[in-house]
């Protein structure tokens, strides 16, 4: 691995569809850019590269601009939203947009009505001003993909077309990191948000469970369900998770908690700050490509020089909590399909139609097993966080495979670890550790106690100074 | 899981018309199914908890 010069990277942030959220919202509100120019730039960019990406569904051009102008009105006219006025951003196409079809990538729902309300992220997102420029491709109803045999073809990697960007929010990973827009939403049920970031080279963060609404998103799996921000920075992503959190009535699963200021600890940095490093993980369980275990002992290194107590800790093993995580996920999963399975088989395409019918072959106690081992598997986490403030572990332990080798990304998509997160609830933030010598991120997990986002984006971007990861960015023009 | 087992599962869950059309994805969702529920360790003491499903609030 070649952390420092890797493949080919652009570093020229002064392009607009390079511009960070932060910068971009900075240079809106002092009037030095029009939310109009920003959004006309990144439609030119995406009606450019968008063939190749495959990043959207549904690009909503007139709406988006007709949301800029509003903006630059409202600007101009001294009525600041916050920190995302004027900025674009895309969405998941499991997330309900307002007057937009939600398909979930899948025939299934290709004819659905069109959505009358926005999700309550969408719309919380509406409100701090941002400018939602369309829908975005997933993994079939976040769980089939890598797919070709959807209506809409499968999104690509930036960093190299001939490869698969990780899912499910395939498309908001790939999206991010080639500049078609500076923030997306995500879903994350067993490291949707998580694996497109690691693969593509961006930040993506999944919240403690509950903070984030999940109301007006189709669900995978309520127990495991969370909606995530995914950026080009950790500032962004703070600054978009301060948008999208806080408790909904409406939510059952939604926790009583209000957003927090994760922005306020950003550039405390890491000095004595003690980091838990779960290395059976990638070391053990799951042995990963030697330039993932390369980058991960430079991040953890990284993290000492500047100060950082590092010590190994020790979780359950990924293989049980990957069994847990499925036993939960494909239960519910299948009762919310399986009207649809039984009448419409054929509309699913093969990964999600075997995917989803595997619930169908669980029993009862199946399912309230895999829940009691979820508590002890909590407990350990809880456990593991009492003794230190942050955990750092593997994200993905191969970089992103050739989109059109099946059996390499059956073999390779299992071998993560973020599913012991959403099985505990726990927040967790996946980012580049660095590129492989072929030229693919590589990627860090860093996993905090509950509601302790902050800890988190503070460690992220620690590293981030230190290695200048935000500072990549794909050789796709 | 044999093949009688996997169809009366089937067949029981109503997936008869993805039994008949798709055979093959129906074995293999079977077959994922059983590689996977026999990995989780079951806790000893049978009056552990399981997770609330719905269990919101600052602790968790």
């Amino acid at each position: 691995m070649n952390v420092e010069t890797g493949a080919p990277t652009t570093e020229l942030a002064t392009d607009l569809h390079w511009m960070t959220v932060a910068r971009a919202a900075s240079a809106i509100a002092r009037r030095e850019l029009s939310p109009v120019e920003l959004t006309e730039a990144l439609l030119k960019r995406i009606e450019r590269l968008d063939p190749r990406l495959n990043a959207f569904i549904k690009v909503d051009a007139e709406a988006a601009l007709q949301a800029a102008r509003t903006a630059e009105t409202e600007i101009k006219a001294g009525r600041s939203r916050g920190p995302l006025h004027g900025v674009p951003v895309g969405i998941k196409d499991i997330i309900d947009v307002a007057g937009l079809r939600t398909t979930g990538h899948s025939k299934v729902l290709a004819d659905s009505p069109l959505a009358t309300a926005d999700a309550v992220c969408v719309g919380k997102l509406r409100q701090a001003g941002a400018i939602i420029l369309g829908k975005l491709s997933t993994h079939e109803f976040a769980i089939g993909g890598p797919s070709h045999d959807l209506p809409w073809p499968p999104a690509r990697n930036p960093w190299n077309t001939d490869h698969h960007p990780g899912g499910s929010s395939s498309g908001s990973g790939s999206g991010v990191a080639a500049g078609l827009f500076p923030m997306a939403l995500g879903s994350d049920t067993g490291g949707s948000v998580r694996n497109p970031a690691s693969c593509c080279g961006i930040v993506g963060l999944k919240p403690t469970y509950g903070l984030v609404s999940r109301r007006g998103v189709f669900p995978l799996s309520f127990t495991l369900d969370h909606i995530g921000p995914m950026t080009r920075t950790v500032e962004d992503n703070a600054l978009m998770l301060e948008a999208i959190a806080g408790h909904d009535p409406l939510d059952p699963g939604s926790a009583a908690a209000s957003a927090g200021h994760y922005h306020a600890a950003l550039d405390l940095g890491v000095r004595g700050l003690r980091i838990g490093f779960v290395r059976h993980f990638h070391e053990i369980d799951m042995p990963a490509e030697p330039e993932v275990t390369a980058s991960l002992e430079h991040v953890m290194r990284t993290l000492q020089m500047a100060g950082a107590d590092v010590r190994d800790i020790h979780l359950p093993s990924l293989g049980e909590f990957s069994a847990v995580n499925r036993v939960i996920l494909q239960s519910e999963a299948f009762s919310i399909h399986a009207a649809w399975l039984r009448t419409r088989p054929g509309d699913y395409g093969k990964l999600a139609r075997r995917r989803l019918m595997s619930g169908a072959f669980f029993g009862s106690a199946d399912y309230v097993t895999a829940n009691k081992r979820r508590m002890e598997m909590i407990a350990a986490v809880n456990a593991a966080l009492a003794e230190v403030d942050v955990l750092l572990c593997a994200s993905s332990m191969d970089p992103a495979c050739r989109i059109d080798n099946p059996a390499e990304i059956e073999r390779t998509y299992p071998r993560q670890a973020r599913t012991p997160f959403n099985n505990t609830g726990h927040p967790a933030l996946a980012m580049m550790s660095g590129l492989s010598s072929s030229g693919l991120p590589l990627s860090v997990q860093f996993v905090g106690r509950y509601f302790d986002e902050a800890m988190l984006f503070r460690v992220a971007r620690a590293w981030e100074q230190a290695s200048g990861m935000d500072r990549k960015h794909p050789p796709i023009g | 899981m044999d093949k009688e087992l996997m169809e009366a599962l089937a067949r029981r869950a109503g997936l008869d018309k993805a039994l008949a059309e798709f055979p093959d994805d129906v074995a293999a969702a079977a077959k994922q199914a059983a590689s996977v529920a026999g990995k989780i360790k079951v806790p000893a003491d049978p009056r552990a908890e399981p997770w609330p499903p719905m269990k919101p609030g600052d602790g968790l």
